[in-house]
């Protein structure tokens, strides 16, 4: 255990820390925040310095050394940023403008020095003192708990016997404390998204420890029935909690997630890299679109037509955008690298201009509006909740295809294809059959994007379907790690979330993924949570290098 | 009858005549190779019998089938395995990995683990490595990987393209011991090889080729004795 781990892991936490203060976590939760703050302080401190079952603990001044400094570097720098941001607000600088969420609700609950107090200059020192204090002693506490034997259990080894008992309380968690919520809900007791809701917060804690715990049982190869019980328990619980708008922006988020698990097939399995992702996209809303907005110009030509709902549009939109896929695909079959990726930009920015200029039948620039939502057995779906319902449904069932094709033998030869294309012909792979099969999956969940998006917007435009839609799903994969559906996940997360705590500076949101992306490939060539396959190649050069003429 | 019959062959590379009517048969269960300088043609030849380029004209049959009406990748399915040159490992892809996606044309689980199984017998050094990332195996290990993939096609016939290129000679040995190993489990071999004194060892018949033309056919051994041959290509004057 050396200092530079602590430091390192020091400074990640305190990045996440400010991630969630930007996105305004403490202002939805309150000061029950500060706790959690240190909860997150404690995790970070026990999980990057724990030992393998088999070692022997480090010592513990070691252990204690590094906790400190992980506890100093977030208790300190998270307490100047919050004391900087305090300051501005007591001059009556309106923060707000920049970061939309760092409000005086925001350094209410993390000083406890409310509005009217911090402009009579009431100092927030000891308020944060107390917070540092808190976060210092969370990275110590969890240095110390490493010195017992059964922090041992956060690690996946074959040689440790898992309990089964363990796990299955772990994941009956989430869903009692989904019923206790329901049932508090109906006796009327608000609980979702107030003012300190450390309610909430505590179901938010289990969720996640038992998610984490359920990760890891699930990477040792077990109880994978039960991790699936755990998303859909997830799945559940987060709408309920979150407020209208952090509903709408995770709406958003989902659509993203769903886009970007598919263009992953495209470029992160089968290696095609595709920049006009946003065609399917739009192929998508679009045909959604047409066949059901009695505005549209089929509605509207057809007597006998009237517009066909969600659900059957739907699979229609889906068809359409895996039709589109193979219509790009079949040109291009030969391209390889660059040629492809401006083959395929062209493509993004032909069906754009299409939809511009075809005006009698999109509606050019006026786009297509009153686009129906989603019902769901008479349960109106169309409202920012709903909509995030059924993106993550969506997202569930797109990940469980993309992980069944992934380990299919289609997901094999997409491999060999990314690696060597003439090799994997002699091997017996079919190239044109599984390069048209990966565009095909990659636009048909492109198109259940759209779809959703259409609904979701109600009123779609061309100008919804421009380049930076192609750029964004390519960014938040990258970030995220190539190949890795976890990583789209949290790239997803990551990106969408970043307008949100830039809003005044949306127009430069490309420029802040530039930013991001160059710092990335720099620090983490292979992304956040890349796939194992991915990481192994980014770093063949940490690896003994070949030795070509010895046995 | 011939397992292998390739015909009068003419391979183009754009409007670069490479092979100018190559003709050779390989009979079952025998090692056949074919030697020649840079630029000859073998390459070529062993990627036209294998489908990754097309003959403008000529024939070649497996078993009195004709392998030219095949798509590119069935040809695999019909019983031409290859060692590509230069070995090409999927070098990301771990050892086991790359053994499984030589079996990709195959769909019997149980033969194809038993398969493994040879493969892992034939080259205990793959074993050891099963896990380990393919570029960082060592040149001789490449080599055995590239051939206990190829044999995980369970091929009729074997086509290596110079599986002793760039080899330390203490590991060549090795790989011609291979060579005549897995001809005695039964699977027929066309080798082309520049280092023609090894080759025309292992092998029965030979193949001189030059700039696209076949130009000698005869047994290994007189061809290891003929002056031409000695001079040009075994280094003998």
């Amino acid at each position: 255990m050396k200092i530079k781990d602590g430091i390192r892991a020091g400074f990640i936490a305190l990045g996440i820390l400010i991630y969630l203060d930007l996105i305004g976590l403490p202002k939805t939760f309150g000061s029950s925040m500060v706790v959690t703050f240190a909860v997150i302080v404690f995790l970070f401190s026990l999980f990057s310095l724990r030992t393998k079952p088999a070692e022997a603990p480090a010592p513990l001044p070691s252990v204690l050394v590094n906790g400190l400094i992980i506890g100093v570097i977030t208790g300190l720098g998270f307490a100047l940023i919050t004391f900087g941001f305090a300051s501005l607000q007591a001059q009556d600088v309106k923060v707000t403008d920049v970061f939309a969420q760092i409000s005086h609700e925001n350094i209410e609950a993390l000083t406890g020095v409310d509005k009217v107090a911090l402009r009579e200059g009431q100092s927030v020192v000891p308020g944060l003192t107390k917070l540092a204090g808190y976060f210092i002693l969370a990275g110590v506490l969890g240095g110390v708990i490493t010195q017992f034997p059964a922090s041992k259990v956060l690690h996946i080894g074959d040689e440790e016997k898992r309990s089964s008992a363990r796990y299955w309380l772990m994941l009956a968690l989430p869903f009692l404390l989904f019923a206790f919520f329901l049932a508090l809900r109906i006796e009327g007791v608000d609980i979702g998204g107030s003012e300190e809701n450390s309610f909430g917060l505590v179901l938010i804690y289990a969720c996640i420890a038992a998610a984490l715990f359920a990760v890891r049982e699930v990477k040792a190869g077990v109880h994978k029935i039960g991790f699936s019980a755990l998303i859909v328990a997830l799945v559940l619980v987060i709408p309920q909690l979150t407020d209208l708008k952090q509903n709408a922006i995770l709406g958003a988020v989902m659509i993203f997630v769903i886009m970007g698990i598919g263009l992953n097939i495209v470029v992160g399995f089968a290696g095609l890299l595709d920049l006009g992702y946003v065609a399917f996209f739009a192929v998508g809303a679009y045909t959604y679109a047409l066949i059901s907005s009695p505005e549209s110009y089929i509605v509207v030509n057809l007597p006998w037509f009237e517009g066909l709902n969600f659900w059957a549009g739907l699979p229609i939109a889906v068809l359409l955008g895996a039709a589109a896929g193979i219509m790009l695909g079949i040109p291009v079959l030969r391209m390889r690298g660059d040629y492809l990726a401006i083959v395929t930009l062209g493509f993004g920015e032909i069906i754009r201009l299409l939809l511009l200029n075809l005006r009698d039948y999109t509606g050019g620039p006026g786009g297509i509006l009153e686009i129906p939502s989603p019902n769901l057995f008479g349960l109106d779906l169309g409202n920012p909740k709903g909509i995030l319902y059924l993106g993550m449904a969506f997202a569930v069932i797109v990940t469980f295809f993309t992980i069944r094709l992934r380990d299919s033998s289609l997901g094999r030869a997409w491999v060999a294809l990314r690696e060597d294309e003439d090799v994997a012909e002699a091997m017996g792979i079919n190239l044109v059959a599984i390069k048209l099969m990966a565009f095909a999956s990659g636009a048909a969940f492109a198109a259940l994007g759209g779809t959703l998006y259409a609904a979701r917007q109600v009123n779609i435009f061309p100008d919804n379907f421009a380049l930076d839609v192609s750029i964004n799903v390519l960014s938040l994969i990258i970030i995220g790690g190539i190949g890795s559906i976890e990583g789209v996940v949290l790239g997803s997360i990551a990106l969408i979330g970043l307008p949100e705590i830039l809003r005044s500076v949306d127009e430069y949101r490309i420029v802040a993924f530039g930013a991001l992306l160059v710092i990335m490939m720099i620090l983490r060539p292979e992304g956040f949570l890349p796939s194992t396959r991915r990481a192994r190649e980014l770093h063949e050069a940490d690896l003994d290098s070949p030795a070509e003429f010895e046995g | 009858m011939a397992m292998l019959e390739v015909k009068n062959i003419h391979t183009y590379y754009g409007n670069i005549h490479a092979l100018k009517g190559v003709s050779l048969h390989v009979d079952q269960g025998e090692i056949v190779t074919l030697i020649g300088a840079n630029g000859a043609g073998k390459t070529t030849t062993l990627r036209t019998i294998s489908g990754l380029l097309k003959p403008r004209q000529g024939t070649i049959f497996l078993n009195g089938d004709d392998l030219t009406k095949y798509p590119d990748h069935e040809i695999v399915y019909q019983g031409i395995a290859m060692v590509p040159e230069g070995r090409g490992v999927f070098s990301r892809l771990t050892v086991l990995e790359n053994i499984e996606l030589g079996a990709y044309s195959r769909s019997d689980r149980g033969e194809i683990e038993a398969n493994t199984q040879r493969v892992f017998q034939m080259f205990p050094r793959l074993e050891e490595r099963a896990k380990q990332v393919a570029g960082t195996l060592s040149g001789g290990e490449q080599q055995m990987l590239a051939t206990g993939r190829a044999l995980m096609a369970n091929p009729k016939i074997l086509l290596m393209d110079e599986p002793s290129m760039g080899l330390a000679p203490i590991l060549v040995e090795g790989v011609f011991d291979t060579i005549v190993e897995i001809n005695k489990e039964g699977t027929t071999i066309l080798l082309v090889e520049q280092n023609a004194l090894m080759a025309l060892q292992v092998a029965d018949r030979g193949y001189v080729i030059q700039t696209g033309e076949i130009v000698l056919n005869d047994t290994a051994e007189n061809l290891r004795r003929n002056p031409e041959v000695q001079s040009a290509y075994l280094g003998i004057n």
